[in-house]
């Protein structure tokens, strides 16, 4: 990957507390800058329904000093969200403050369809204070601030203490073979041989990308990724190969014996249920847990490589006045206070650098595994490319008809046959759109 | 003599064990029968009685049919979530809009093509049968920019719009005009110096009563159980139909089955209810599509 | 002179409803086949003309292809499925139209054609579930293995042909129904007299003569077939914790080209492919009739 992503690993942990209280005081200098005359009412469009108390509690946070401002929430699942942003956008109806994953907020920037940052915001996020190089980068376009950073996906091991102690292990798996093992060892079975709670939940069936980008952070634990980008900036896909293989053989494998089935319940449903033993997911998790299962004895722990990291920034449409309270109201969402309100009641994990995560960690450990890795740790972000989604749907499918084909799960070469038609599928995609490396 | 009233008491005993037999036969299939619609209706009967049961019970096996300790809570939750009433309340205002101009527009457009004959109104009824032919999912898209100019997206306006018109309507309402309403009325009414007007409302509208009866169930139900159109019209919770609310309410993180049990069974007993008070006019408004041969 | 006038309120009367049409129904027809023939995304602003390329692409495209197989076996699976067995019933209901229960037949046969989808598909989902669903229960009464129903490849498919069948059952009954009441009594008593039992009438008379109403109904079913959506979205849709197999269906595939891939313009030659299947299968219908016609 060209992103210095690993840049950002380095310097989360490298700013200190003084330059988040610098950060503060920046930011709230520039609210008081600002008054707004008259009332204003702010539309919020956000992708995830937990988002809407976070939403409002820095709606609630700026009423002080904006006692006109109101702010209407809107948070709806994120397919929905992402489609109602397509449409909106284009037909002038959107929103005024959109949040969007970079990934996908790139076409949007490709057209012109977001508003550029004001001075005072691009000035705020430039300060390496404030933002590691990483969400600088992701929070711009062509060397121009487009949009405020707030949170980013980022996985780790959400694993059941409590089968962990049945099952004889004591620590959580440390290499990609672990997981395996592990698995074997977790699955819980009936007396025909049946599994009833699945030794490792993997993606395995849905509708969307969600099972490709699943497959692409294991195949990043094995040293893989599933698109590679060149130095002229174009892309390959990079999947029909040894990491690949090893990823999908073991997907593979463990539905083959059974660890995991895939009519079982899966994801954080089932792990908060006690249906599953184990599953990589974001920190969002934590916070479903403690409202949604609050007795469940768990622990999360960092990835054998590394993670995902997937950035979300708080974009603007339009101009004048309403945009102005918009900027306004983005820059509140990045307070070093809202930013630890945001992963201390809502689980997502705040972008600002030099917060003080300490109380969190301490109030609730399983963070750790989120905000303090290893050194070594690498990281992988989705291509800001206009058709990644299509190319991910479209391996998810390739991976969907892999797992209910019982006959791959000790075939190599037939694995490898997925492995390089799906390839030639994504590349011709790339193709297409003219950003095909050769 | 005698042998002719041997003959009778054998044939009667002959039909009576016919009769029997007849009895026995009809009884099998009206066994059958009841079997078979009670099998057609179970899955709704699963669906309303998960409303009301527990989340133990719901992951319990076998699976329970009655609910052994009925809650309202995933009813209660439901409520409480999701704008429920709401949806409600816009499909039931885009599907009474709907019924009202496909009312509008097939009586004039069917009295007209069926009663003013000529070579245009022939061409102009075969165009709009052909576009009949065409599924609404092929146009959706384009129809779906037309109203985006408007500026009417996440509007039950905007879902109106795809439902203005129906060919069938036209057809039903054409078919009716020609077979129940005689030339000679109208002509008599027209010597008697009525205008077209008041022909058409005073005397053609009346006699299409049963029709339009018909027709209306059919417009309403087709814009209650609608689906792809309103899921891309509306993006903003507010603006869901009921469909689409409860299509996209399982699409969070998890899923809750009880709660997506009772929000189905809130909207499925009224509009079942509906059905069975309209069922003879539903049942004659299909029914005349079997006419057409 | 007053034959112009009667026409004049013709013309005006019927001229509303003539544009509507235009308006809901030509142009955005017209407009499909001429975005088929650009590369017409929603968010660029270039939509260049680009012949046939769309198609081209269509024809290599592996996720429209397996939506056009599944979506065709759905279509001709409901076919095989509902019309005999709505033959059979409707003879049957119509035989037993005297019966105390024929409005309680009628409508619970029914029910499911006007019930919302969503609401009924979700009913199914839950038969189907593999742990928790009866139908795995009732099956495991003789014994026959619990199937994973929404997830293998095959069973997926044939769940969505059940679901559609269960809503389009009724319909092509009320059509037969209709048919069995038209036909003409004397036929069949003279046919009685000479000796023909109930199902032999049924299979020598009753079908040939019902052939115009099936060739009907079976097109409708056909049609609505191709049409398939919601049941496949609801039956496989994206919730995370184990949802089922997505069954690919040619509406669901050109939506997601459109508002996820935002590629409108491939979606309409989509849409274009989806319009000459119908117009084939109604060409058939009208060429069969009119044989029959001649015959």
């Amino acid at each position: 990957m060209s992103r210095p992503v690993s840049k950002f690993a380095a310097s989360v942990f490298s700013n200190s507390g003084r330059a988040a209280l610098l950060g503060s005081v920046l930011g709230a200098g520039l609210f008081a800058g600002v008054t707004s005359a008259s009332a204003v009412e702010l539309t919020v469009w956000s992708g995830y329904p937990e988002m809407a108390p976070f939403y409002q509690h820095v709606a609630d946070s700026m009423k002080a000093a904006h006692p006109d401002l109101s702010v209407k929430v809107e948070a709806i699942p994120l397919r929905e969200h992402e489609k109602r942003v397509a449409l909106g956008v284009t037909s002038g109806g959107a929103a005024d403050v959109i949040e969007l994953a970079v990934s996908t907020a790139t076409r949007y920037l490709d057209n012109e369809l977001m508003a550029q940052a004001p001075d005072d915001v691009t000035k705020f996020v430039n300060d390496p204070a404030n933002y590691n190089e990483f969400f600088r980068n992701a929070a711009s376009y062509n060397g121009k601030v487009y949009a405020l950073p707030l949170f980013r996906g980022q996985s780790a091991l959400f694993y059941n203490t409590d089968m962990f102690k049945a099952a004889g292990l004591t620590t959580p798996p440390k290499t990609m073979d672990d997981f395996s093992t592990y698995a074997a060892k977790l699955v819980q079975r009936d007396a025909s041989g049946n599994p009833t709670v699945s030794g490792w939940s993997m993606r395995l069936s849905g509708g969307g990308q969600g099972i490709a980008e699943k497959f692409w952070i294991n195949m990043f634990q094995f040293g893989g990724n599933l698109l590679e980008q060149a130095p002229d900036g174009k892309w390959k896909a990079t999947y029909a190969s040894e990491a690949g293989h090893k990823a999908l053989k073991q997907y593979l494998q463990n539905v083959a014996q059974k660890n995991v089935t895939v009519e079982m319940p899966a994801d954080a449903e089932a792990f908060e249920r006690g249906q599953t033993a184990m599953f990589i997911r974001e920190s969002w998790v934590i916070g479903d847990i403690a409202t949604k299962a609050p007795n469940l004895k768990y622990a999360t722990a960092t990835l054998p490589m590394g993670s995902i990291v997937a950035p979300v920034n708080l974009y603007i449409t339009g101009t004048g006045d309403k945009a102005k309270a918009a900027w306004e109201f983005a820059m509140a969402a990045n307070t070093p206070e809202n930013q630890l309100w945001l992963l201390d009641n809502v689980g997502w994990l705040p972008n600002r650098s030099g917060l003080d995560f300490s109380k969190i960690v301490a109030a609730k450990p399983n963070v750790a595994a989120f905000v303090e890795y290893p050194s070594t740790y690498k990281f992988f972000s989705l291509p800001t490319i206009g058709p990644a989604d299509e190319v991910l749907t479209r391996v998810a499918a390739k991976l969907t008809d892999a797992f209910a084909n019982p006959a791959l799960a000790n075939d190599d070469a037939a694995i490898d046959k997925v492995l390089a038609d799906a390839q030639a599928e994504t590349n011709s995609i790339l193709k297409r759109e003219g950003i095909l490396a050769e | 003599m005698s042998e002719l009233v041997l003959t009778d008491t054998q044939e009667l005993r002959a039909s009576a064990r016919r009769v029997a037999n007849k009895r026995i036969l009809n009884l099998g299939i009206d066994a059958f029968l009841v079997l078979f619609g009670l099998l057609m209706i179970l899955p709704l009967v699963f669906l309303v009685a998960n409303a009301f049961k527990t989340p133990q019970e719901l992951l319990r096996w076998p699976p329970t049919v009655i609910p052994t300790n009925p809650t309202l809570s995933n009813v209660q939750a439901v409520l409480a979530d999701t704008p429920l009433l709401r949806w409600v309340f816009n499909s039931f205002l885009f599907a009474i809009l709907s019924t009202i101009t496909i009312l509008t527009t097939s009586s004039i457009a069917g009295y007209i093509l069926g009663k003013f004959p000529s070579r245009t109104m022939s061409v102009l009824f075969a165009i709009i049968l052909a576009t009949a032919i065409v599924p609404f999912e092929v146009y959706m898209i384009p129809l779906y920019f037309q109203i985006k100019g408007l500026g009417l997206l996440n509007s039950v306006w905007g879902m109106l719009i795809g439902y203005l018109v129906m060919s069938f309507g036209i057809f039903l309402i054409r078919q009716n005009v020609i077979h129940s309403i005689p030339d000679e009325l109208i002509e008599a009414a027209r010597i008697d110096g009525a205008g077209e007007f008041w022909i058409f409302f005073i005397i053609v509208l009346p006699l299409l009563r049963g029709a339009m009866g018909a027709l209306a169930v059919l417009a309403f139900f087709q814009a209650w159980t609608a689906f792809a159109w309103p899921l891309i019209v509306g993006t903003t919770r507010d603006a869901y139909t009921i469909e689409v609310g409860l299509a996209l309410f399982q699409t969070g993180f998890t899923v809750d089955l009880g709660r997506l049990s009772a929000a189905s069974a809130v909207v499925l007993v009224p509009s079942v209810t509906l059905f069975v008070l309209l069922r003879r006019n539903f049942v004659q408004g299909v029914a005349s599509t079997g006419l057409k041969e | 002179m007053l034959k112009r006038k009667r026409w004049l309120f013709a013309i005006f009367a019927i001229l509303p409803t003539l544009a509507i049409y235009l308006w809901v129904r030509i142009i955005p027809i017209e407009e499909v086949l001429r975005l088929s023939l650009h590369k017409w995304d929603l968010l660029s602003k270039n939509k260049p003309f680009i012949g046939f390329a769309n198609f081209e692409e269509l024809f290599h495209d592996q996720l429209f292809i397996t939506s056009l197989i599944n979506t065709t076996i759905i279509a001709f699976g409901v076919l095989v499925i509902t019309i005999p067995l709505a033959l059979f019933l409707a003879a049957l209901i119509h035989h037993r139209t005297r019966s105390r229960f024929a409005g309680f037949y009628e409508t619970s046969i029914f029910i499911p054609h006007v019930v919302s989808l969503v609401p009924a598909a979700m009913a199914w989902k839950w038969i189907f579930d593999a742990r928790l669903g009866p139908l795995n229960a009732f099956l495991g009464i003789f014994g026959v293995h619990p199937q994973s129903w929404l997830f293998d490849p095959v069973l997926s498919i044939i769940c969505v042909i059940v679901l559609c069948s269960w809503q389009a059952l009724g319909y092509a009954v009320l059509i037969y129904l209709v048919g069995f009441k038209n036909l003409p009594v004397s036929l069949f008593e003279a046919a009685k007299l000479d000796g023909a039992s109930g199902p032999q009438s049924f299979w020598f008379l009753s079908i040939p003569l019902l052939k115009p109403i099936t060739l009907y109904v079976s097109v409708v079913t056909l049609v609505s077939g191709f049409n398939v959506y919601a049941q496949a979205f609801v039956l496989a849709s994206d919730a995370q914790g184990a949802p089922g197999r997505q069954v690919r269906v040619l509406v669901l595939d050109m939506l997601e080209n459109s508002f996820r891939n935002y590629r409108i313009g491939y979606a309409s030659s989509e849409a274009v492919v989806l319009l000459v299947i119908v117009l084939v299968l109604t060409l058939i219908q009208f060429t069969l009739l009119r044989e029959r016609g001649r015959a």
